[in-house]
């Protein structure tokens, strides 16, 4: 398979001083074309680091990191700027949306950036993302009209928009009760099926054992890693996974 | 603890601090100023009115004096405390020669005069009672300080010579807006000059009670006594000897209050931009239990210790600079009886300044109330809520560019909050362009007939002169068969008297002749043209309680006649109570003529005025602009000067409240800007969506100033015309300057600022805002 990203040694501090303390230290990472992989470990391990250090929206102190081929150090902020724009979809815990903009300008602001000439278009691809996340009645919404699993469809239709190599996900079903958690992994798993890769931070151990592969990250480093394989929920009974995947986190003292 | 929160505060926002604290600084020096000089003005103009004993009462008078009617008056009246008739002997100004340069060509009345017998001393520079010496002449402080006259230097009047042996305080003529100046000689000399010019009296009164001015005003005028002139009192000589400093302590107060309102918008948005930087935090605060109270007074230290600062150091440079604002005061009246309260008062009025600006700091500390502690630590800001603009939509917008749609789309939303930099921009817009427009208004040669001149290129005045009515003919003639002439006018004022509604009588000046040959502009009406019609001024069509329509009788030739009032305008000239009309009467007395001439060229204007002087020595012969460069010249400049400051002051303002406004726009808008930094946004589309924000303010608040200014800046300037004597004015307006250079000016100041507040706005990191 051919790798989306590589990371390695990846060294990322905080503080000052005596104080000052490497988040990630030496993380080497390798996420393939079309893979699905989740980082889990306890609070303050590095998780969410790593993903917007490999996502490009953080700095990294010393290391490298190649998406698609490119190295993101060589890269102008603006560049930085296009690339998570035209080929990265990002969805967090919170809705992250603009309060000003109703749901469906939400959706294509991004896409809008590159593209206004092609409104009409750009708004057919919105709505047929809304349709196909159900949440098609939201069109002229304020955000404020709209549930918590309905404001992260939402982003996750502004995410696909640019038809991305690769989203990143932190914490997605983070604030979402159960069924609604279910309702938005179903759907990243629908996009995975397209060929999309995907890296998602989770705290979950039923999410995680969606994904095909778990990277476990302690003290800002990688310390274990633990492969499912690939999920089919008309096949595989989830709680079999969930209950496997808990096991290999109690041996990395999860 | 609060030590270390100052210190931090400082180090993180040096500019910011240091702007605020000039402003404070500048706040309290001038309210500081004004305080001080409010004191010493007021007991200086105390000390100066004493010491010279100046009349309650007086009324000029040219003609003869009938002294024995007027000692039986000020037998039977007992409101009398001295009485006595002075008299000052107007001199042409071209025979007062200096040895720098003659008075000729002067628009103030020079004339000679002695020591006052019982009262209205001249004073010297000490404020004692000037004794002079034959030989000696005692000059207006005015001349000396216009480097007219020097202490020792020879004068020629009419063949004899003074040496100037000082400078005189006058306490009733020294204002510039008095229009005549007393020169002091001894009795001897007086005498020998008394051919050489013309003798109007100054019959003053001092009362015992100033509360009884009304009555004794009224009395003098029932007593039918010598009325041929304007009649003066104390709250008069009072008020002129005041407004100049008086105009200059109420600017001082406007600016510091201009300068308070900035310092009071800096503190706001600095310290709205801490509140949104310290959102979570203030959160936490409240969640763990502290009181809004306890958590005010952190962020109050650091707004006490900077006002503290300020006031302190305004305080300090008010105690420097008020001596070189007093030095006017006191050359002109002298040292304040009360001087040693200014500073006093100056302390306390600091102080105020202090607590209003700790009440305010706490005003906008009381945001805190609303900060919910769950939303803080939540979303580290505030949650507003959109307010409007939800028709205008991304999905259907072609026309836009994304980061103007989102600039303007946020004006939309968020309405209230750029409600406080547009008022600014309004107000900035207002202030650039309503002072220039009102300059060019008053510059403008036209202006002069809103005064009560009419519009001609060059005007001989005849005053003080026999045979007014043969000399103006002679003129007339020469100027019939001047081809340089291209149309000329004979204006000649003469003493009526008017039949008031209760059957008295009372003296009206009439200017007779041609008023539609230089027309003036009217208030109300038109210039007179039929012999039963006749013009007032605002002042005399106010007096008598007159509109257009009325009819008033006048005596004429001894017969009354009704006269019906056609028109009403504004003036300016002979104490602003004047009458025009078209009837002739050769018996009435003629008081003046004005001969007013247009020119073929009126590029030869210097040439035609230089040579009638030469052949008319008994005439006051000025080209117009000289006479408006004399009569308001100086009002002319200073205005300009304002113009010239206020835009300054507009541009100042509007860059710094934006650069705030930005800044605090930025502290608010870091998580937006993070989520869209997130999705691919780069540094410069921020930019470029605040730019879009700052356009469309800029737009709206240009157009809004531009159009108060034409509205309610064209009636608040005809106030401050009207206080000149003209009540109906319109705008000459430039237009380059006013709609597009101002503005231009505006735009760019506000966009650099706007670029300048904005630069680092994409900087905010992701992660740090966005992270969980």
């Amino acid at each position: 398979m051919q790798p989306i990203m590589v990371g390695a040694n990846i060294v990322k501090s905080f503080g000052a001083g005596t104080e000052r303390r490497n988040v990630l230290d030496g993380v080497s990472v390798r996420i393939n074309a079309g893979e699905f992989v989740a980082i889990m470990g306890p609070s303050g391990s590095g998780k969410s680091t790593l993903l917007f250090a490999l996502s490009g929206m953080d700095s990294i102190d010393s290391g490298s990191i190649m998406f698609d081929g490119v190295d993101l150090a060589r890269l102008s902020d603006n560049e930085l700027a296009d690339l998570r724009r035209r080929k990265m979809g990002f969805v967090f815990q919170q809705p992250t949306l603009l309060r000003n903009l109703n749901v469906l300008d939400n959706i294509m602001l991004p896409s809008m950036r590159d593209n206004r000439k092609n409104v009409a278009q750009i708004r057919a691809k919105a709505k047929a993302l809304m349709q196909q996340t159900a949440i098609e009645e939201l069109e002229t919404r304020e955000i404020t009209q709209a549930s918590g699993g309905q404001l992260q469809r939402v982003g996750i239709c502004r995410a696909l928009m640019s038809d991305p190599q690769m989203i990143f996900g932190d914490e997605p079903t983070g604030a979402l009760n159960s069924s609604s958690a279910n309702e938005i992994m179903a759907l990243l798993a629908d996009i995975h099926r397209t060929g999309t890769s995907i890296l998602l931070v989770t705290h979950d151990v039923s999410v995680a054992a969606q994904t095909e592969r778990v990277l476990f990250i302690f003290d800002g480093q990688i310390a274990g890693e633990y492969r499912p394989g690939p999920y089919d929920a008309a096949r595989d009974d989830l709680k079999t996974r969930a209950e496997a995947l808990t096991v290999w986190l109690a041996t990395m003292q999860f | 603890m609060y030590y270390r929160i100052i210190r931090n505060d400082i180090r993180r926002n040096k500019a910011v601090t240091l702007t605020t604290m000039l402003f404070v600084a500048a706040a309290a020096l001038l309210v500081a100023l004004a305080a001080i000089l409010v004191v010493n003005l007021v007991g200086a103009l105390d000390t100066l009115m004493t010491r010279a004993k100046t009349p309650h009462f007086m009324q000029m008078h040219a003609g003869e004096l009938d002294q024995d009617r007027m000692a039986t008056f000020v037998a039977q009246n007992d409101a009398i405390a001295a009485f006595q008739v002075l008299e000052f002997l107007n001199v042409d100004g071209a025979q007062l020669v200096f040895p720098t340069r003659s008075l000729a060509g002067s628009m103030q009345d020079n004339g000679f005069a002695v020591q006052g017998e019982h009262f209205d001393y001249l004073l010297d520079l000490d404020g004692n009672i000037i004794q002079v010496a034959d030989g000696e002449l005692y000059v207006p402080l005015t001349y000396m300080q216009d480097g007219t006259a020097r202490v020792g230097d020879t004068v020629r009047v009419a063949g004899h010579t003074f040496i100037v042996a000082g400078p005189l305080r006058d306490s009733q003529m020294q204002p510039m807006l008095s229009s005549s100046k007393r020169f002091l000689v001894s009795t001897n000399d007086f005498a020998a000059l008394k051919p050489f010019g013309n003798v109007e009296y100054l019959i003053e009164f001092r009362l015992h009670d100033m509360d009884g001015l009304g009555a004794f005003a009224s009395a003098y005028t029932a007593a039918g006594l010598e009325a041929n002139g304007p009649t003066l009192t104390y709250p008069l000589f009072r008020l002129v000897n005041g407004l100049s400093d008086g105009l200059m302590i109420a600017v001082i107060l406007l600016l510091s209050a201009l300068v308070l309102a900035i310092a009071f918008l800096c503190i706001r948005f600095t310290l709205l931009a801490k509140i949104e930087d310290d959102y979570r935090e203030i959160g936490v605060m409240k969640a763990i239990g502290l009181r809004v109270g306890d958590i005010k007074q952190i962020y109050l230290a650091s707004y006490a210790a900077l006002a503290a600062a300020g006031c302190l150091l305004g305080l300090g440079l008010s105690l420097v600079f008020h001596d070189p604002l007093l030095a006017n005061i006191r050359l002109y009246m002298g040292a304040s009886a009360n001087a040693a309260l200014a500073p006093l008062l100056g302390m306390i009025s600091v102080l105020l300044v202090f607590l209003a600006i700790l009440m305010y700091v706490q005003h906008v500390l009381n945001r805190f109330r609303q900060i919910s502690p769950a939303e803080a630590m939540r979303f580290g800001g505030a949650q507003e809520q959109s307010s409007g603009g939800k028709y205008f939509r991304l999905s259907v917008n072609k026309l836009l560019g994304v980061n103007l749609f989102l600039g303007m789309k946020d004006v939309l939303a968020r309405k209230t909050l750029y409600a406080t930099m547009l008022t600014v921009l309004v107000l900035a817009t207002f202030m650039t362009i309503v002072p220039q427009n009102l300059y060019h208004t008053i510059a403008a040669k036209s202006f002069i007939t809103y005064m009560g001149v009419g519009n001609s290129d060059l005007r001989l005045d005849l005053q003080q002169t026999d045979n007014i009515s043969g000399k103006a003919a002679d003129i007339a003639a020469v100027m019939e068969h001047d081809d340089a002439i291209a149309r000329f006018g004979v204006l000649t004022t003469k003493t009526f008297h008017a039949r008031l509604a209760d059957g008295a009588e009372q003296p009206l000046l009439v200017e007779l002749g041609d008023h539609t040959l230089f027309p003036l502009t009217y208030a109300a009406g038109r210039a007179p043209v039929a012999d039963d019609e006749i013009a007032l001024s605002v002042l005399n069509a106010d007096d008598l309680g007159l509109t257009v329509g009325a009819v008033l009788p006048v005596l004429i030739a001894g017969q009354e006649r009704a006269l019906t009032v056609c028109g009403i305008y504004s003036d300016v000239t002979n104490g602003g109570k004047t009458a025009k009309a078209a009837f002739t009467d050769a018996d009435a007395a003629t008081m003046w003529s004005v001969i007013s001439a247009e020119l073929v060229d009126p590029s030869l204007v210097d040439a035609t005025v230089a040579a009638y002087a030469d052949q008319f020595t008994f005439a006051k012969v000025t080209g117009l602009e000289g006479y408006i460069t004399q009569t308001y010249g100086a009002t002319i400049r200073a205005i300009g000067q304002a113009a010239l400051v206020a835009a300054g002051v507009a541009l100042t303002l509007s860059v710094l409240i934006t650069l705030l406004f930005m800044r605090m726009l930025v502290a608010k808008d870091r998580y937006a800007i993070a989520v869209m930094k997130a999705f691919g946004f780069t540094n410069a589309d921020i930019q470029a969506q605040y730019l879009a924000r700052s356009v469309c303010i800029l737009s709206i608040g240009i157009v809004l100033g531009t159009l108060l200014a034409n509205t309610l800046g064209e009636a608040l300037a005809g106030a401050v015309i009207g206080s000149f004597g003209a009540t109906s004015f319109a705008f000459v307006i430039n237009p380059w300057l006013a709609y597009l250079l101002s503005p231009l000016l505006m735009g760019v100041a506000t966009l650099g600022a706007t670029i300048a507040g904005v630069w680092d706005a994409g900087q905010i990191s992701i992660a740090e805002h966005i992270k969980e």
